[in-house]
């Protein structure tokens, strides 16, 4: 009996070893996971962050009079709490610029976010291989082959990654010095960094398109731009849409933040509350970016649903 | 043919009117924003300056612009590859304060929680501190604590933590349930039963999102730097206003290195996995 059981016990050990050498790993992601923990080792050793300086006393009464003091509405630093004076030290801030501010980083995101869009539905179908070749979804032999065509992807792509990989607080920056303090350095900054991405994501979503219906059009005879303009950007429309809001959101994002440069968004009034150091009306505005940022978040994805 | 397309209401599709309206939208934003085409055409030095700062792009610096360079400063190279360091390290540490805190926060907001007052203030945490962008957050702690480097990294880590949780609550939800109810069921605890039936199915592709948002992080440690803190941004915008545009290009060319280097790898790992 008891022999029996061991040996049961055994087969279930080997079942188990065997559940265990057959789950499903990559290499890819350990190498990550290592590559990530080393960084992240490297990090905690090094004394670039200095921890501990965080505790330290002066940081500490830092730290205090900034939440007892600083932090709290002027109105009611001396007077103790009351809503009334809460409500109009609110309602002042928002008349006086916060309201126009949130219009204001809202638009620059929504106009940025339409020269990207409409720049990269010209750029993207030129970085696909599938459609700029000899004969697209023709006959595979005259596809490959070096000539103009791999030429006009590989400029188009590397372009795209020029665009992108430069921050677009660069682009603010060199923009500002160009055209001085309106509000189109900071949308142009936008635009150029997103028609970056959105162009990327584009070219790769033509390229994953089922091939199918665009290959038996081109066999009866459609053109390139027919094949374009007609199958492949309807097909690859409703992908195109989704990187849009996703964009749209991270653009709300970022003309918040790109006002700190001098250009009238919530950023710019942000920094100058902190200019002056009044830190209650910063943290407010702060509070209403995230807000405003809830509110777009909610739309975007609302319509999203409703689309798909 | 779908039955829902015969009675449609609209007499165009969805995606028409969505797209009417962002055109729309585009058009009164350029009104909103009282934009004149005008403001468009650089003043006179605009164009100087763009010049100088492209043709700059063929020859980055290998050496300080500067005439006079303060004793003991490291060769210009050196300081590169220094900031670049920097800029890692201040994404790692956030990253790793972000995972440990994302995966508690994702825990308490996925079903796995257990109960819906639990989840429901754990999605609200994870909604504001999302919602203020990783710069918005340094400034408000610099406010605090005054410049240091510690704060930068709190800075990046809590919308990070955010994002995470989102993405690691979602992912727990879609994973495969039956062995954290068969622990449930033979008495296992709430937190063993995630630890042990859930979480483990889910680890790959927890990993991979979480090594797509180390890419992102090391963008907004660099980006931080334009806000006085020393990352790569921080000597880009130096260069910049010292008007050193060949600097400015070699800062660039090592961030953009590090950054597409990041991009691929992350993207072969997304590939293998739907994040």
């Amino acid at each position: 009996m008891s022999a029996h059981s061991s040996i049961e016990s055994a087969d279930r050990t080997l079942a188990i070893r065997d559940l265990y050498r057959t789950r499903p790993r990559s290499r890819l992601v350990r190498a990550s996971v290592v590559l990530f923990a080393f960084f992240a080792l490297y990090a905690f050793l090094s004394p670039d962050v200095a921890w501990s300086d965080l505790f330290s006393a002066r940081r500490r009464s830092n730290l205090s009079r900034f939440v007892d003091h600083d932090l709290i509405p002027y109105p009611l630093r001396d007077s103790g709490f009351s809503w009334s004076a809460l409500t109009e030290w609110a309602g002042n801030l928002m008349r006086s610029h916060g309201l126009e501010a949130m219009a204001a980083t809202f638009w620059i995101s929504v106009l940025a976010i339409v020269i990207a869009g409409l720049a990269s539905l010209l750029f993207a179908p030129l970085g696909a291989h599938t459609l700029a070749n000899r004969e697209p979804y023709g006959s595979s032999a005259k596809r490959s082959g070096h000539d103009a065509w791999r030429a006009l992807v590989g400029t188009t792509r590397v372009a795209a990654v020029l665009l992108r990989a430069i921050p677009e607080y660069v682009w603010a920056f060199l923009l500002l010095a160009m055209l001085g303090p309106t509000a189109w350095p900071v949308i142009i900054a936008l635009a150029i960094h997103n028609t970056g991405i959105l162009t990327r994501l584009g070219s790769e979503t033509i390229e994953n398109l089922e091939v199918a219906p665009l290959e038996s059009l081109a066999a009866v005879g459609a053109s390139r731009r027919q094949l374009a303009t007609l199958v492949a950007l309807p097909l690859a429309l409703p992908r195109f849409l989704l990187y849009f809001f996703y964009r749209f959101e991270t653009c709300i994002r970022e003309a918040t933040v790109l006002g700190m440069l001098g250009v009238v968004s919530l950023g710019y009034w942000i920094a100058d509350a902190r200019g002056r150091q009044n830190y209650d009306e910063m943290v407010f505005l702060v509070a209403l970016g995230a807000v405003l940022i809830l509110l777009t978040d909610l739309v975007s994805y609302t319509v999203r649903r409703w689309i798909r | 043919m779908d039955p829902r397309e015969l009675k449609r209401p609209l007499p165009v599709s969805r995606r028409g009117v969505v797209l009417f309206s962002i055109a729309a939208l585009g058009i009164i934003a350029a009104f909103a924003l009282e934009l004149s085409p005008q403001d468009l055409a650089p003043h006179a030095g605009g164009v100087e300056i763009a010049r100088e700062f492209f043709s700059a792009a063929l020859s980055p610096a290998i050496d300080y612009e500067a005439e006079f360079v303060p004793d003991g400063a490291p060769p210009f190279l050196i300081r590169t590859l220094g900031a670049i360091r920097r800029t890692l390290v201040f994404a790692a540490f956030a990253m790793s304060l972000a995972i440990v805190a994302g995966l508690a926060l994702g825990f308490l907001a996925s079903s796995g929680s257990g109960s819906a007052t639990i989840q429901l203030i754990a999605r609200l945490i994870i909604a504001a501190a999302r919602s203020v962008h990783e710069l918005l957050w340094a400034v408000v702690f610099l406010a605090a604590f005054g410049i240091s480097p510690a704060s930068a990294v709190i800075a990046i880590a809590i919308p990070f933590t955010g994002v995470l949780a989102k993405i690691f609550s979602e992912l727990l939800d879609e994973a495969p349930d039956d062995a954290a109810y068969a622990l449930r069921a033979a008495g296992t605890s709430r937190l063993r039963a995630f630890l042990f039936g859930r979480l483990p199915s889910a680890i790959p592709d927890m990993a991979a999102y979480s090594f797509y948002r180390f890419e992102c992080a090391v963008r907004s440690s660099a980006v931080l730097g334009f806000f006085g803190f020393e990352t790569i941004g921080y000597y880009i915008k130096a260069s910049f206003e010292n008007l050193h545009y060949h600097e400015v290009w070699t800062y660039l060319y090592a961030l953009i290195a590090v950054v597409l280097a990041f991009e691929y790898w992350s993207a072969a790992l997304r590939k293998r996995f739907a994040v």
